[in-house]
């Protein structure tokens, strides 16, 4: 397995290593994000799926560099994007490590890179979707403005260029291009996304976060904005973060999953791993919560209980209150990442190394 | 999909179909549709333009500033449309060169005033905390004097010119400004558009400008339509006082100071000077409000 991911190291787009985010405010210390490790090879689809509030957006957001601060702060992790640390950790004198050591405390992190070269970076290498096109647009600016600033600020364009290439990039989406003087309220939410998608895609990133981009969108219009997003990314080769709450949205897009909850990936594996194979009682009470089609009588089991407040995280397994599976030891200690194949891996106290199958 | 129809068209039928008016034009017609707006708008068009061309139909150091005194107090008449003052000057003609003084001083002290506000506003409301916190305090000490007060102090220390009135005037307005744009800039700043604004990599000073400065251009342009008026009370108030532009230069205020002591009798002194007034800053108002109207796409039909 370790001979596998040198082999793949220079085919990884995104890496990002332990990164931990907190909102800190006076009163308390939102546990947003809490270690989690992702890899995205080039041109694949990485799905991040999760509940409301399981630090999805947050770990988008860090990639950019754009988490809110204050209250938001990258704590801890590494984050490296085609070969290019995003997030490092801070140097530490010895002392300073090993006080930070004994009190279990996170090594701290700096970004890598001034403003200037983030700004560089967004939009350019890295772009966004965000989740409401209702809001994503600016209303006083005529969509093909907006699309062009994109363009101008990475690309050295004259501005009439740039209005060629906005076209170009809307009837790419299927907009016709001469709408590009209209103003956002004149789009329906469909067409806005699509919008979206093509500003987004303006400077051909190698990286596109996706975060929901499908949630404010009907059914119909929903499988349109897939088809795509699926036939630009194998066009462009881009990687693609996929964020969603969607279990079909995964299984259509994407190559690998990871499944998070309170702050940490707690199952990830290739999409065979977790549609066939689902492991943790999370992620099991995830498919359980959808509909069956082919067994119309079973009934719906729900997972019981709501998050656990992040401010106030359990001392165990975040999910123990809610597990029907829980034991005396998920409650006393986090559990630790256990392998179940070379792909698929497990955050849960039912599992030991060498364990290959699903025990519920 | 359902586009696929539309764009295989060809482009000249699309340029029918999507038949683009430019933005100003648009403006410029929301704007006339509201017969106010319009009206408070010809209005001061004239009065700009009378203003302007003033010398083309007197001479201003003979007909506004010298003293007739043969011809003192007349009423209305083909000569003097307006009559003639106590020391016998036309009335019509100070009228207009008053327009000067007050405009320049009205629009010159709300520019500075919008100027810095948007400069102090912007930054204080776009980085918040301690930068913030220091901006804010300092225009809470500007409130703390008063307006007129602080504009006798400053026209006292220096000249009672236009430059320093326009300053003056200025400054007891930079904090309303501020407060307004920095109020306008919180609730626009976590707007999801401007994430995604800096998620494209644009840098501070554009996000700003482009994307959250124009998004509050209606209260903006309220507040310096408005605050144009009342710095063109405030310059009459001043100049009624004595404080202000001193005399001969004509100026309303201090012609409605003079024209005091003849109010019994010849009412008509008073009119021109109060009728001058009011309709100047009932426009700038009125026209404030037409154009945040006029501005603001959504309100399109």
């Amino acid at each position: 397995m370790e001979e596998n991911k040198v082999a793949s190291a220079n085919e990884e787009m995104l890496n990002i290593k332990g990164l931990v985010v907190h909102y800190e405010t006076e009163d308390e210390v939102v546990e947003a994000v809490n270690g989690i490790d992702i890899v995205i090879n080039r041109g694949k689809a990485h799905g991040l799926v999760g509940e409301t509030g399981a630090g999805k957006t947050t770990t988008a957001l860090s990639i950019l560099n754009l988490v809110p601060d204050p209250p938001g702060r990258i704590v801890s992790g590494e984050i490296t994007l085609d070969g290019q640390r995003l997030i490092q950790f801070k140097e530490l004198t010895e002392e300073k490590r090993a006080e930070l050591e004994e009190k279990g405390a996170w090594a701290p992190s700096e970004p890598a890179l001034t403003e200037r070269e983030y700004e560089h970076i967004r939009g350019n290498k890295v772009a966004m979707i965000f989740q409401d096109p209702m809001t994503a647009l600016n209303p006083i600016m005529p969509v093909g403005e907006q699309i062009a600033e994109a363009i101008s600020l990475h690309q050295n364009l004259d501005k009439k260029a740039a209005m060629e290439r906005t076209r170009e990039m809307l009837e790419m989406v299927g907009i016709p291009g001469i709408r590009a003087d209209e103003y956002p309220h004149q789009f329906s939410g469909g067409m806005k996304q699509r919008v979206i998608i093509s500003m987004a895609l303006a400077c051909n990133p190698s990286l596109l976060i996706a975060d929901e981009p499908t949630t404010a969108l009907d059914v119909t219009i929903q499988a349109q904005v897939l088809d795509l997003m699926h036939e630009l990314r194998d066009k462009f080769n881009m990687s693609l973060l996929m964020i969603t709450h969607d279990l079909g949205i995964i299984a259509e897009m994407c190559d690998e999953v990871s499944v998070m909850y309170a702050g940490r990936i707690i199952e990830h594996g290739t999409l065979e791993d977790i549609f066939d194979n689902a492991c943790h009682p999370y992620t099991q009470g995830l498919f359980n919560s959808i509909p069956n089609i082919e067994d119309r009588k079973t009934e719906l089991r729900p997972i019981r209980g709501l998050m656990p407040d992040p401010a106030n995280l359990p001392k165990g397994c975040a999910f123990c209150p809610r597990c029907d599976y829980a034991m005396d030891t998920c409650a006393g200690r986090k559990p630790e990442k256990v392998w179940l194949s070379d792909t698929h891996c497990v955050e849960c106290h039912l599992y030991q190394a060498g364990d290959t199958r699903r025990k519920l | 999909m359902s586009n696929n129809a539309a764009t295989a068209a060809p482009a000249e039928s699309l340029h029918k179909i999507y038949k683009r008016k430019s933005q100003l034009r648009d403006v410029w017609h929301r704007f006339c549709k509201n017969k106010m707006a319009f009206v408070a708008l010809c209005i001061l068009a004239i009065i700009v333009l009378a203003a302007c061309t003033a010398d083309l139909f007197w001479d201003y150091e003979k007909d506004a500033c010298e003293l007739h005194i043969s011809e003192k107090l007349q009423h209305p008449s083909r000569e003097h449309l307006l009559g003639t003052d106590e020391v016998g000057r036309d009335i019509l003609c100070r009228l207009v060169y008053g327009a000067r003084v007050s405009l320049k001083i009205g629009i010159g002290a709300a520019t500075f005033a919008l100027v810095i506000g948007c400069i102090l506003g912007s930054i204080g409301g776009y980085y918040g905390g301690k930068i913030d916190s220091v901006i804010m305090r300092f225009t809470d000490v500007l409130l703390a004097i008063p307006g007129l007060l602080l504009g006798i102090a400053i026209v006292n220390a220096f000249k009672p010119t236009v430059f320093y009135m326009a300053l003056a005037f200025g400054i007891s307005y930079i904090s309303k400004f501020t407060r307004i744009i920095r109020s306008s800039i919180l609730s626009i700043r976590d707007q999801e558009y401007v994430e995604a604004a800096r998620a494209i990599g644009a840098k501070d000073s554009v996000i700003i400008f482009r994307h959250i400065l124009l998004n509050c251009m209606a209260p903006i342009f309220v507040q310096y339509a408005l605050c144009i008026g009342t710095r063109i009370l405030s310059v009459s108030t001043l100049s009624f006082i004595g404080l202000g532009i001193q005399a001969p230069t004509p100026d309303w205020g201090s012609m409605l100071a003079g024209a005091r002591a003849y109010i019994r009798g010849n009412a008509y002194l008073v009119m021109g000077p109060g009728v001058a007034l009011l309709l100047t800053i009932s426009s700038f108002n009125i026209i404030g409000d037409g154009l945040r109207d006029a501005l603001d796409p959504r309100l399109k039909k």
